[in-house]
């Protein structure tokens, strides 16, 4: 062995100007955006000073909460409960998808994606409080959607039977692509805080999704014969994302345009992984 | 890091007669990335925004991917915030797009 | 759900690590730090760092695997979410110390072979046994195993290798720094979640008790094995580096110590700590037979 002096050593802080990250071959490109130093200096530009997601100043009060009525406040609260069994799922799934995954960096990527879905319950949790809810564990019970626990129970089921294409593509590709549909159309019309909230967990979203699509792509590129196997767990879970959708857009109380939105992200990235 | 152009085909841009123009880019806020990236992307700011010739739409997480020359047909671009690697194609009506390569 | 638990949030470690002992590292250390130059000029001293560096990602490996796998078997919500920081923090320490390996010059492509070349057999098995209680959802013994036993090994040999690299090596001893910072709240976590759970569920105590036997029998061989390996190039460690000055550790000045006398301090320490940690929740240290 010979000291090989790190030409391609990541040095994420400090701007080189001839640098240009379009001109990255492949693997040093993925070897940067799926390791720790990348997250820990991303999560650094939109978290620093906002404790639980929101700027400082609104910490103790619960901003936009007044102007609620009390309808819209108890649709508010029903929906963060879900997103609660959403981020719930998305942390145990992203966690027992570790001991699967099939190299170092997909282990590194999900340790920062399972501290990331872990603070998005956290959040949710916190503001739940805020509302008023003094133990949103047993209000998370009671108000969860029968479908969205049927869809965690499945995702479950397939990160433990060791299966990383269908885990990843239930995981990364259609319970992220939900939720950030759901985030996106609701901090269009939410209250400030919540909207803020959801504004950081969005960002994250974006590197779940990716990591998902890319992974996913990849994959079936060298192996196409898995496509009509994914395909089929797609068809599978379709009925139960589309009733989540619809559930969710009730309790936003969402316009026919927007409701449209909400699917098609989804709809768009299916096809182009070809999952049709 | 290796920043040689590499011999992967789709980086090598179809070449026009005309010379590309260069861009300085600026911060423009964009804070989901380590520093060093962050000029190279900014958020989508709605109806009254445009995008200059440098720049082009995610078509996974929809943030604009800015580059330092004038994007052409066949050019690489890499999307940090969502880990997509793409290429510039020809859209229907003429306009620039991007495909998404695995 | 006791009210300590909610400290253990991923709020208080944003602010604790990201934005407090890790700002402004990279890869756990000071930018522009490097590994010392005469280790690097040295084959024998650089094989043997290397050796020594694969070990802690062999370790680092089974943490991370080991509190992954705990997130789905926690019982409550600050659990979830403290395993949730110990699952990165584990990842980090895999990244770091692979980083390590490449600047001690092992190749991108050699990784992976030159992981299974260096890596102690005693410590693949030790990890084993901890992850046969993770894989079968045994919250209790999989916290004990992965917070006490394998954070308590961990915490005293990363204290020893940072007392001894302080002076020679900065770089290495800053990175370690680091991990003993994230190791502190991993263990104090195993303390306080189980000692109530243990109470609860006494009948789980031999059981555990066995793992605790079988772990620390591993460990012993570990170090027996790795001191031997090593033995040879103290004195040559010592005579590159030259003078550093004295490095306590537990009353042992590591810069003159033998190679024995290094073993023997190591062992004491770590199974000093296991006895009080786990007679603190409740356990009883087993000695294992035959180390």
């Amino acid at each position: 062995m010979s000291p090989e002096h790190d030409s391609d050593r990541a040095d994420l802080g400090h701007p080189d100007p001839e640098f240009d990250p379009h001109a990255l071959n492949q693997e040093d490109f993925l070897n940067e955006v799926h390791s720790f130093e990348f997250w820990f200096q991303a999560v650094e530009g939109y978290l620093r000073d906002r404790p639980y997601g929101h700027a400082e100043g609104e910490q103790s009060s619960p901003v936009g909460v007044a102007d609620l009525g009390q309808s819209e406040k108890d649709s508010l609260i029903t929906t963060l409960c879900n997103y609660c069994v959403g981020e719930t799922a998305a942390l145990e799934g992203a966690s027992g998808m570790i001991a699967i995954a099939p190299n170092r960096h997909s282990k590194i990527f999900l340790a920062t994606q399972v501290a990331d879905e872990a603070r998005h319950l956290e959040v949710f949790l916190h503001r739940l409080r805020d509302l008023g809810i003094a133990n949103p564990e047993a209000e998370i019970e009671r108000r969860a959607n029968p479908t969205l626990l049927v869809f965690k129970r499945r995702l479950l089921e397939l990160v433990r039977s060791g299966d990383w294409s269908a885990a990843l593509l239930a995981q990364n590709v259609i319970l992220e692509s939900m939720e950030h549909s759901a985030f996106m159309v609701h901090a269009a019309t939410a209250d400030p805080v919540t909207a803020e909230i959801l504004d950081g967990v969005m960002k994250d979203e974006r590197r779940h999704l990716g990591f998902g699509e890319n992974d996913l792509g990849r994959l079936l590129a060298d192996h196409p014969g898995n496509r009509a196997r994914l395909a089929g767990i797609r068809g599978e879970l379709d009925g139960l994302v589309l009733a989540v959708f619809s559930r969710a857009a009730d309790d936003l109380a969402t316009d026919r345009s927007m409701r449209a939105d909400m699917g098609r992200e989804y709809l768009e990235t299916m096809d182009r992984l070809g999952l049709v | 890091m290796n920043n040689q152009a590499s011999t992967d085909p789709i980086t090598q841009a179809v070449t026009t007669e005309e010379p590309r123009r260069t861009f300085e880019l600026e911060d423009r806020g964009f804070r989901e990335v380590p520093k060093k990236w962050r000029k190279f992307y900014r958020h989508w700011e709605g109806e009254d925004d445009w995008l200059g010739p440098n720049e082009i739409i995610c078509p996974v997480c929809k943030v604009v991917i800015r580059s330092k020359r004038e994007l052409r047909v066949g050019d690489r671009l890499y999307c940090m915030p969502c880990m997509s690697r793409m290429v510039v194609v020809e859209a229907q009506d003429g306009s620039l797009a991007t495909e998404v390569i695995y | 759900m006791a009210d300590f638990l909610n400290s253990y949030s991923i709020q208080r470690w944003l602010e604790l690590c990201p934005q407090g002992y890790l700002e402004d590292t990279v890869y756990g250390h000071e930018e522009g730090e490097s590994e010392a130059e005469v280790l690097l000029a040295d084959d024998d001293l650089r094989t043997d760092a290397i050796r020594s560096t694969v070990q802690l990602v062999v370790g680092e490996r089974a943490a991370l695997a080991a509190s992954s796998g705990l997130v789905n078997a926690a019982p409550d919500y600050p659990s979830k979410h403290f395993l949730a920081t110990q699952t990165l923090d584990e990842a980090r320490h895999v990244e770091i110390f692979t980083q390590r390996l490449f600047d001690l010059g092992v190749k991108k492509a050699d990784l992976e072979s030159t992981i299974d070349h260096f890596a102690n057999p005693h410590l693949v098995k030790f990890a084993e046994v901890l992850l046969e209680k993770v894989d079968s959802g045994d919250f209790i013994a999989g916290v004990v195993g992965q917070n006490i036993v394998l954070e308590g090994l961990a915490f005293s040999v990363f204290e020893m290798m940072e007392t001894s690299n302080r002076v020679s090596n900065p770089k290495f001893a800053h990175t370690l720094a680091g991990t003993i910072a994230d190791e502190r709240r991993h263990v104090g976590f195993g303390e306080n979640r189980i000692g109530s759970l243990i109470k609860e569920h006494p009948e789980k105590k031999s059981e555990i008790e066995q793992m605790q036997k079988d772990m620390a029998y591993h460990m012993l061989k570990t170090f027996s094995l790795s001191f031997d390996e090593g033995r040879d190039n103290v004195d040559k460690a010592r005579d590159v580096m030259g003078d550093v000055g004295s490095a306590d550790f537990h009353g042992t000045d590591l810069s003159t110590a033998t190679s024995e006398e290094m073993q023997t301090v190591l062992e004491q320490t770590v199974i000093g700590e296991f006895k009080t940690r786990l007679a603190r929740i409740g356990l009883e240290y087993q000695a294992p037979v035959g180390v």
